[in-house]
């Protein structure tokens, strides 16, 4: 196993270029003696507490640094990552037995060189105390990807000391905003010591803070006139491995730290960061206010938009109610500026065509989130529809009193017409009021637009949550089996709403289930009606038959493989079909229907009778294992969400079945539910069942009624009926 | 707010089709019957032409070999993309790699060059050039024409008729100039009507041998099949001499100069011992007896040598030297091979390095070539016996041997002599797995006593995968496999062995209760008494090659069953006993007193189920399933 140490990510646009090797050399010595150094307090350790002992491995230390500065005028950014690693077995062993790394390149992004240097050092610590330095100059490899090394001299028992540091040159800039940095303190080992610093020069702008526990960040050096040097830090001892349970959000409840650095040359330049900056580069910025973000977002939502397709749309139309009109202006923008243009990509990149000639001179297509908000408020703006813009956090960043880091927001457009109309999603399936299940039910602030024209004020909001029956999904199953008892024929029948819907659209749906049914809808041109040359377009027309007909092809097959999954079963015979795409409206729902057999896998033979395990279309449901039953974290699920089963299985001729008490549950409390009924009416036996989610969250005191259902469903599973001979 | 453009990325060529590149309804006509004949390919070769010259390069005093491929290809499916690829590595060159449409006119398709690795090497030179290409439509083709240019004959040993893609036409053409000696073996010709024919080119003086075939199925994309060299038709090509200026030059004319070329390489190494002396003795300072010695050093060189290997030119021959492998811990087949035997003679017994191919290969050592062997171990003599050893077997007991070494030829190192010899065939016996359950019904459950064994391949398979878990989580797993992550096994009480113990009997002891096993409608009782149902699901319906096992099964299961008070069993299944040349699958009901008896033993003989055998084979899985099915009914007495 190869273990990828590199904790950042490195763009790879142009080949290595090598530096001066001397000048490089002599940078590593450098490197080296700044981690390894006489001075270093973990030099000697080789101990771990014995608490550990049945570890596979432990961090003597991990400690991270972080270096952003200025020397000379161009922008830089340093990490060097220390970790003394004590390998406890075999498994720890085959973990460290390689590493995976890139070396320093130069690249150009935006028209500026950006230099990137990476070194690594490692030593190996023999129980004995001899040190293995490797020369890992010597011991690499490269090959197309980057560099790796095997670890010589690794044993059990062993510790591996390594360093890396990375170093990245921008170049000159008067704004400079780096990669904002989220993490756990913990790790996959345990740690014994963690060691944080953050050094930067004092006009640097910082915005840090540690969560749940975790200790909180201090100065300890102090910019003086002839050093503008100042470094922070914080420590942490025995830091518990991470163990990251179902349903779980790690930044919410365990030890972990956030921040982002800034570098703005002067007060102009400061206004045009998109972030939120400490008032002065001398302090750190901990948390950010209701109007910090007012500040930051009043000048960037200004409505702004070319409307003359709207326009063009909303020409001879009327509307009963504001909310139709801000709906369907919504879908007809989703048409015009993003399904109306899928065709175009598939051909470009199935190289059938060059498309993008065919939609104009300026086709508009929105790049950012922002954009969009503020194409669609100058619509609101135009036709004097008020609205606010809410800003939130998603559910696993925290709470949004604790909010620190501009990426950490997102965005949702409230309409205030007769019913607020809330507008998240912008991508084919997106319907209005359709929010995140990651914002819902969370605290979140609303920028007030005064009559349409600017932020003017910011209030703290409760985002509406969905209800378990809203986000639902139903199976009407229908079995028949063979007169030989040799396989069962099923019939699905799948129906599904709310934020359900919403994956299901997105593992079930091709562009072309959709795309069609937009371009008549809003009366628009399919790509290959757009091409006007005879000859191209029946060359085109050709081959994108060829290839709708193999994607096809591949749906059917990823969708029943889907399928087969869900009850892990072999099935036969598959075809599906999409009934409704349910992308018009939170009402809509999206269906399709399938049909397939499966073996005798679930027929048991019993002399002359037959058992037959109809818990098992159920599907696949969570099966608890003893360690999580004794959980101890609180639960974060992603939304509320119920599911309705309706199995019917036609009684084959001559027989009749017994057992029906083994398909009745009923477990129903707070957190949830499953219940089932059964019942025969003539030849057909009809199973009832409901399983739900009441909450998208629950305390983990509420844990063992969330086991008494989750187990009830997953006894159901086993549940067996007996078709007996007459 | 959240913008996704996320578009289907399957494709990335970056050539626009040409016009009048487009089928000819003739075209598109055969490539619907070509469907037809290969329902499961998307693409044909309607031609592949090999067409291979020599040549000696006084520079490097080396036969070179020039390797010319040309292809035409035709989509049969609706669409087909596809990465047109070759290999070739340090000892080759790729002269050139290019496309044509059907107009012959020139594709300007991007082709990259990479390096190519694969999992079984840290590093290696292999590389690949390789294009995206697209088909858009059904009957759409291209000519695929490249040069490979192998720069020492030695390494050019063998040309297959088969590619992946079906092949309507195939010609193999070799130029054999009259001042190279050359042996071409016809391999795996029978059930494939190959032609042959030779003419005489005074020109160039030399003998132009033609293959010609026709209508070949792609190479079967299967699992634990045989090796190629068993299956597929192909040239073995033995380079036995050349002259040069009226001198002859012998290359590897027998497999004394196979030996003799391996044995250089060997000497050219400097070994120095002294680096592990002190573990040395400190490995046999408190061994009893001479065996003991050997079983440490071996069983160290398991434990502490990870298999990590270098294929880089030369060292995919030569090994690297026991100092370095012993300071790196860290080496290939052949420097922990290498390893064993120095510390072996450092403890003062005769070691020997020691060629061989495994089961993937098909050949012997009376085939003097470089495609003959792919693996090296150490042979010690030992009482007057030869014990072979292979430091890459993790958890082989001394004296055992893994099954992708038995029966193979070795070839072992004697001075600048040789001598050949067979690793022993071990029974299926080696190998046994035995599970024992007494059972009790405890309302919906059966609830007792297992007791497991494992031994050869077996245990070790087992103890590899346990010893390579991390520490706190190898009680989890170890409960996890007791009860398969099944919700309905509750495991309790487990008891082991020691399990880093390679040589003895592995057990485990455990309480089972197996819920949801028993179901009580009306009056009666039904039992699904088999839980595990080994090869209930083994039905070899598509396959087209032998099925190997990687390792000689043998599995024997005993469930006990004590009835319950006042029920008796309703009627006692049927079991079956079949016994053939390759496997044995027992199965049997026994009543004694309240007890019923269910036993079984699966024996894979010789760890392989043969493509002639399915029929038979599926039959009695059938027979096995309808077994499996059938539920135990208790009535009431």
């Amino acid at each position: 196993m190869i273990k990828n140490i590199l904790g950042i990510a490195f763009l790879l646009l142009l080949p290595t270029i090598a530096f001066a090797q001397s000048k490089e050399l002599k940078k590593q010595l450098e490197i080296k003696n700044l981690v390894w150094n006489e001075n270093d307090p973990y030099r000697n350790v080789t101990d771990v507490p014995e608490t550990w002992n049945n570890e596979s491995a432990v961090f003597i230390v991990k400690s991270i640094k972080y270096i952003y500065d200025r020397p000379g005028n161009s922008i830089e950014y340093t990490k060097i990552e220390r970790d003394r690693i004590k390998l406890l077995d075999q498994a720890a062993v085959t973990e460290y037995s390689e590493l995976k790394y890139t070396e320093g390149n130069v690249f150009y992004r935006e028209m500026s060189r950006v230099t990137n240097t990476f070194f690594l050092g490692i030593k190996v610590i023999k129980p004995d105390g001899e040190e293995i330095e490797i020369d890992v100059n010597q011991e690499s490899v490269s090959n197309n990807e980057g560099k790796k090394i095997a670890i010589p001299s690794l044993e059990k028992g062993d510790i591996i000391d390594y360093y890396f540091y990375s170093h990245t040159i921008v170049g000159e800039n008067d704004l400079y905003q780096y990669k904002p940095v989220e993490s756990t303190i913990g790790d996959n080992y345990p740690i014994v010591k963690f060691n944080f610093s953050l050094e930067t020069e004092d006009d640097f702008f910082i915005n840090f803070n540690t969560y749940n526990g975790a200790p909180k960040l201090q100065q300890i050096v102090t910019p003086t006139k002839k050093d503008k040097k100042r470094v922070y830090s914080f420590e942490a001892d025995n830091v518990e491995r991470n163990d990251f349970p179902r349903w779980f959000y790690p930044l919410v409840e365990l030890p972990s730290y956030k921040f982002q650095v800034l570098f703005a040359r002067s007060g102009k330049y400061e206004n045009k960061a998109y972030a939120f900056i400490p008032e002065e580069a001398n302090m750190v910025k901990t948390n950010v206010s209701q109007e910090e973000i007012f500040n930051l977002y009043e000048d960037k939502f200004r409505p702004y938009g070319n409307l003359g397709d709207v326009e063009r749309f909303l020409k001879n139309k009327t509307f009963a109610t504001q909310e139709e009109k801000v709906k369907e202006v919504f879908y007809y923008i989703r048409h015009a500026y993003f399904t109306n243009y899928v065709e175009a990509f598939v051909m470009d990149e199935s190289n059938i065509m060059y498309p993008f000639e065919l939609y104009g001179n300026n086709p508009i297509i929105f790049q950012k989130d922002e954009e969009f908000v503020r194409f669609f408020t100058a619509f609101l703006k135009d036709n004097k529809i008020d609205y606010e813009i809410i800003i939130g956090t998603q559910r696993f960043n925290g709470g949004i009193k604790d909010l620190l880091l501009e990426s950490n927001i997102n965005f949702i457009l409230k309409v205030n017409t007769e019913t607020p109309v809330y507008i998240e999603y912008f991508d084919p399936f997106a319907t209005p009021n359709q929010i995140s299940p990651m914002l819902e039910n969370t605290n979140a602030y609303a920028l007030k637009v005064v009559k349409r024209k600017s932020i003017e004020d910011i209030e703290t909001i409760k985002l509406p949550i969905s209800n378990y029956r809203e986000n639902n999904a139903t199976e009407k199953t229908e079995l028949t089996i063979n007169p030989d008892f040799s396989g069962i024929s099923i019939n699905r029948f799948l129906t599904y709403n709310g934020h359900s819907k919403m994956d299901e659209q997105e593992n079930i749906m091709m562009y072309f289930d959709y795309v069609y049914e937009d371009h008549t809808k809003f009366e628009t041109e399919p790509i290959l009606d757009r091409v006007r040359n005879k000859k191209d377009k029946e060359k085109y027309k050709n081959e994108y038959a060829a290839l709708l007909k193999k994607l096809k092809e591949k749906q059917q097959q990823d969708v029943k493989e889907k399928t087969a999954s869900e009850y892990n079963l072999k099935i036969d015979n598959y075809s599906f079909k999409i009934l409704k795409n349910g992308r018009f409206g939170k009402e809509d729902a999206f269906e399709y229907t399938e049909d397939f057999t499966i073996g005798n896998d679930l027929i048991k033979t019993a002399g002359q009778n037959y058992i037959l395990d109809i818990g098992k279309m159920l599907g696949a449901q969570v099966d608890l294992s003893n360690k999580e039953k004794g959980r101890t974290n609180n639960i974060y699920m992603s939304y509320p969400r119920s599911f309705n089963y309706n199995i019917t299985l036609n009684i084959p001729a001559g027989y009749t079945i017994s057992g029906l008490e083994n398909l009745v549950m009923n477990v129903e409390n707070e957190t949830g539910g499953f219940i089932s009924n059964a019942s025969v009416n003539g030849d057909k036996l009809t199973v009832e069942i409901q399983k739900f989610y009441k909450h998208n969250y629950e305390a983990n005191a509420n844990w063992p009624k969330m086991v008494a259902f989750l187990e009830a469903a997953s006894q159901f599973t086993q549940a067996k009926i007996l078709l007996k001979k007459v | 707010m959240r913008i996704l453009l996320i578009f289907v990325l399957l494709f990335a060529g970056v050539c626009k089709a040409q016009k009048n590149s487009d089928p000819t309804p003739e075209e598109i006509n055969e490539a619907k019957i070509l469907k037809i004949q290969y329902p499961n390919d998307d693409l044909v070769l309607l031609e592949s032409k090999d067409y291979v010259t020599f040549e000696y390069n006084k520079n490097k005093g080396q036969v070179f070999v020039k390797h010319k491929l040309d292809e035409e290809m035709m989509n049969i499916a609706s669409r087909t993309d596809i990465k047109k690829h070759m290999f070739y590595d340090g000892q080759s060159e790729i002269s050139n790699f290019g496309l044509k449409y059907r107009n012959k006119k020139t594709a300007y398709f991007h082709v990259k060059d990479e390096a190519f690795s694969v999992e079984e090497f840290f590093f290696n030179d292999a590389r690949v050039k390789y294009t995206l290409l697209d088909f858009p439509v059904q009957g759409y083709k291209y000519f695929f024409e490249a040069t490979k240019d192998i720069f020492d004959i030695k390494y050019f040993t063998s040309l297959y008729f088969t590619d992946a893609y079906p092949i309507t036409k195939k010609e193999i053409t070799l130029v054999v100039p009259k001042w190279l000696q050359l042996e071409i073996k016809e391999m795996n010709f029978e059930g494939y009507q190959i032609s042959k024919k030779i003419t005489f080119d005074a020109d160039q003086n030399a003998d132009i041998i033609t293959y010609s075939a026709s209508n070949l199925a792609a190479v079967y994309d299967e699992e634990q099949s045989p090796g190629p060299s068993y299956i597929y038709p192909h040239l073995l090509i033995l380079a036995k001499s050349y002259v040069h200026e009226g001198e002859q030059f012998t290359l590897f004319n027998e497999t004394k100069d196979l030996y003799k070329w391996y044995k250089s390489l060997v000497d050219s190494m400097a070994d120095e011992p002294s680096i592990f002396k002190e573990k040395v003795a400190e490995l046999t300072e408190n061994a009893q007896t001479d065996e003991e010695k050997i079983k440490n050093i071996y069983y160290w060189i398991q434990d502490n040598i990870r298999y990590i290997a270098f294929e880089d030119g030369l060292a995919g021959f030569k090994p690297d030297e026991s100092q370095n492998v012993f300071k790196k811990r860290y080496g290939d087949c052949k420097g922990m091979a290498n390893l064993t035997k120095q510390m072996l003679i450092a403890a003062g017994f005769d070691a020997r390095l020691t060629w061989l191919g495994t089961k993937r290969i098909a050949y012997d050592y009376s085939i003097p070539s470089l495609s003959v062997d792919n693996h090296m171990i150490c042979t010690v003599f030992y009482n007057g016996k030869k014990i072979y050893l292979d430091g890459t077997e993790k958890f082989n007991p001394f004296g055992e041997y893994a099954e992708r070494i038995q029966g193979k030829q070795v070839m072992i190192e004697d001075g600048d002599s040789y001598i050949l010899e067979t690793v022993p065939i071990v029974a299926p016996e080696i190998n046994k797995e035995t599970h024992i359950f007494n059972a009790k019904i405890n309302n919906n459950a059966l609830e007792g006593d297992v007791s497991l064994t494992y031994a050869g391949e077996s245990r070790a398979s087992f103890l590899y995968a346990f010893n390579n878990l991390r520490t706190e989580k190898k009680n989890e797993a170890l409960e996890y496999f007791l009860n398969r992550a099944d919700r309905n096994m509750l495991v309790n009480n487990i008891e082991t062995s020691d399990l880093e113990n390679r040589d003895d009997q592995l057990s485990i002891n455990y309480n089972l209760k197996q819920e949801n096993a028993v179901s009580a409608f009306d009056d009666e009782i039904y039992i699904n008494l088999d839980y595990y149902q080994e090869y209930g699901k083994w039905l070899f319906n598509e396959r087209n090659t032998d099925y190997e096992f990687s390792h000689k099964e043998y599995l024997s299961s005993e469930i006990n069953l004590e009835l319950p008070e006042g029920y008796k069993i309703a009627e006692l299944p049927k079991g079956i006993d079949v016994n053939t040349k390759n496997y044995k699958i027992f199965v049997d009901f026994e009543l004694t007193e309240n007890i019923l008896r269910y036993k079984k033993v699966f024996v894979m003989k010789n760890a392989v189920v043969k493509k002639s055998n399915f029929k038979e084979w599926n039959e009695t899985i059938k027979t096995l399933q309808s077994i499996y099915n059938q539920q135990i009914i208790l009535v009431k007495d």
